[in-house]
């Protein structure tokens, strides 16, 4: 662990981070603040261009769902574990498919600016307290992402200046979010958009490249790479078979299970996802979208495979566990081995404006939710006006921005993949059982979906809190107490089916509503798969 | 309230508008409503289905069978690895398969839908008016309209 302190980087590799990352901010800053929405119309901040190609909105969808986690936590996660590591990555790609069979054009379809406009077409009674329970969900689940992404910024300047001192983790965390809340407030979902296509292409043209000279280094013999592996792991071929890192017990294999549970179904409830999903007028663009994002994550996906088991081939397994134990570092050192300072930087400069991208996107989603669904519609009870609305959507963004900035100097040192599991958690047991109902379930209720979304936020928080996350091992926040009675760190496993239990208990025990309700799902039905005029 | 009709474009000039259902309540009773609901559905929860459920199995297996995971198939890539390359595979047939199968089955039926939904919109708007007319409100679909870049 001395290296920590350290750093990896030498001083060439950081100057040219910074030259980069600052050129790259400034460039889409321009960009944003050129598209940003120049009338004061919702539909523009919340949505952005509805008329994109559907290249440019599969890469807008990939830079929403590859996070920095992503490219640094999950190709670290390969380069310890092998085997379980790729299983991880391989649900990030199939989270995907849920979004592309089942969700996505029901949704735009039946959707207008939030989930909670869904939600309030379908349903005939309970409309506002449903959206509230909608924006507190969504708002739990963008800080929690927020917060680890934020935090990830800080350990990412770990990898170059060692340690930072508190000065310089507060000077990092405020750089970054002041850019996010830039972004977001000023440049609404156009700008937000800007800079996802560009952190799009960036991502995949750095993992391709850096990929494709992983394979150039094994003379294009992945048999030979996975040896390479095997043998630089110290664990021989078991670095190639399951359990590394959760087999050793039924309750770490359960473990892993419900944490593959949670990514799944949740990736495919992240509001800022959904809300990408909305942006095409088309649903044949949307489609074309979809397939395109589909292509593009699996690569990035597959291309980061090849990078963790390159990074344990070349650098060697001790190695990255030294610098990091979570091998959040991996790819960085896999870059210096293979390309020098200039590769190295070129690497960390596109992990930083992943992050960037990621965070302005869920600052975007958590705003629009704040503004529509509860300033809109519960405290004006949908009479606010369109400029006023904007208004508290620019402002909420700015302070949700500021809190997660808060929030992420107080949690420094915390585990942000523990942080981004939550947030998956609580998106698959209260978003998704109610994404499910509303879109395919004739009787649901508003007791339903209030039952869903409280109890599935609920009860995956508290599984969480009594868990080993919070108490009981070393790794805890509060390594000294003990009430962790629930074994497992991820929750998903309860908590999802508890989600979807509690939605059909809601409406099976609420009283029927009759031909009202019938008539409400019937139009909603005829909207959701034939569509409505624009 | 008059009898059934599939084709009920072709015979609205006798009603009223205000004793009709919305246009909308009559679409969602017509037997081609039902087939597009339940061909979209079918194949929605068959793919998911299989492509997650099939992930899901897969990592179900390689914590609780190991060894038959482990089995070597050609140097260092075993059995298990081999069925994680084959996700993406699966992935990708299942997209290639659903844009096919939207395209060919569902797309049309709705776009038929849609267009005698915008019929009955404007017939109810003014009813008075000489059927003819309603000819003029069907728009086909333009389906792919857009740049792909």
């Amino acid at each position: 662990m001395v290296t920590v302190s350290e750093g990896i980087v030498d001083r060439f590799s950081l100057n040219l981070t910074f030259v980069l990352f600052l050129s790259v901010v400034v460039v889409t800053l321009f960009m944003a603040l050129l598209t940003a929405p120049q009338r004061d119309e919702i539909s523009e901040f919340y949505l952005g261009n509805r008329t994109m190609s559907p290249l440019r909105n599969g890469l807008a969808m990939c830079g929403d769902y590859v996070s920095a986690a992503t490219l640094l936590g999950s190709t670290g996660l390969v380069a310890l574990t092998g085997y379980d590591g790729l299983l991880y990555l391989g649900g990030t790609v199939v989270a995907w498919m849920m979004v592309l069979l089942l969700v996505a054009e029901p949704l735009r379809r039946a959707g207008k600016y939030t989930l909670g406009d869904t939600l309030a077409l379908r349903l005939t009674r309970l409309q506002r307290p449903a959206r509230l329970a909608l924006a507190v969900c969504t708002l739990a689940i963008t800080t929690l992402y927020l917060v680890a992404q934020l935090v990830g910024s800080m350990a990412l300047l770990t990898q170059f200046t060692g340690e930072p001192s508190a000065a310089t983790r507060t000077l990092c965390v405020i750089v970054i979010g002041t850019i996010v809340i830039v972004y977001a407030a000023i440049g609404g979902a156009p700008g937000a958009t800007v800079i996802q296509i560009i952190k799009a292409v960036m991502l995949i043209a750095g993992v391709t490249v850096t990929a494709v000279m992983v394979l150039h280094h094994y003379d294009w013999n992945p048999g030979a790479l996975l040896s390479a592996a095997a043998d630089h792991s110290g664990t021989g071929t078991q670095f190639l078979e399951p359990g590394l890192r959760y087999g050793v017990s039924t309750t770490s294999k359960l473990d892993f299970f419900s944490l593959e549970l949670a990514i799944v179904l949740g990736l495919a409830a992240l509001p800022h996802v959904l809300m990408r999903l909305l942006a095409p007028r088309k649903v044949d663009v949307l489609r074309s979208s979809l397939v395109w994002a589909v292509g593009l994550v699996g690569l990035v996906c597959l291309a980061a495979g090849i990078l963790g088991l390159g990074a344990t081939a070349v650098v060697g397994r001790e190695t990255i566990a030294q610098t990091d134990h979570k091998g959040d570092s991996a790819v960085l050192l896999l870059a210096n081995a293979l390309g020098g300072g200039i590769l190295t930087a070129l690497l960390s400069c596109l992990a930083f404006v992943t992050l960037l991208a990621v965070a302005a996107g869920l600052t975007l989603a958590a705003a629009s939710s704040l503004a529509h669904d509860l300033y809109g519609e519960v405290i004006r009870k949908g009479r606010a006006s369109e400029t006023e609305e904007l208004m508290v959507a620019r402002l909420s963004a700015a302070v949700i921005g500021v809190l997660a900035m808060m929030l992420a100097l107080i949690s420094w040192g915390a585990n942000t993949a523990t942080l981004a599991f939550l947030a998956f958690a609580i998106a698959a047991s209260a978003i998704l059982p109610t994404i499910v109902y509303t879109l395919f379930w004739r009787r649901f209720t508003g007791e339903g979906a209030l039952l869903s979304l409280w109890g599935g936020l609920v009860c995956s928080v508290l599984l969480v809190l009594f868990s080993p996350v919070v108490s009981s091992t070393p790794g805890s926040f509060y390594p000294d107490a003990d009430f962790a009675w629930f074994p497992l760190q991820n929750p998903g496993i309860v908590s999802i089916p508890a989600g979807f239990l509690l939605g059909w208990l809601g409406t099976v025990l609420s009283e029927r509503q009759g031909a009202k309700g019938d008539a409400a799902y019937a139009e909603f039905e005829v909207r959701m798969l034939v569509g409505a005029k624009e | 309230m008059p009898d059934f009709s599939p084709w009920h474009d072709n015979s609205l000039t006798y009603s009223p508008p205000n004793s009709e259902p919305a246009p909308s309540r009559r679409i969602s009773e017509d037997p081609e409503f039902h087939s597009l609901r339940r061909a979209q559905r079918r194949f929605g929860v068959r793919a998911t289905l299989l492509s997650v459920g099939g992930f899901l199995l897969y990592a179900l297996l390689s914590h609780s069978f190991p060894d038959l995971m482990n089995q070597r198939l050609a140097g260092n890539l075993t059995l298990g690895l081999a069925l994680g390359l084959g996700q993406f595979v699966v992935m990708g047939v299942t997209a290639w398969c659903y844009v096919r199968y939207m395209r060919t089955r569902v797309d049309p039926l709705a776009r038929g839908l849609a267009s005698r939904l915008e019929q009955h919109e404007a017939n109810s708007l003014r009813a008075a008016a000489p059927n003819g007319e309603a000819g003029q409100t069907f728009r086909p679909g333009s389906s792919r309209g857009f740049r792909t870049w």
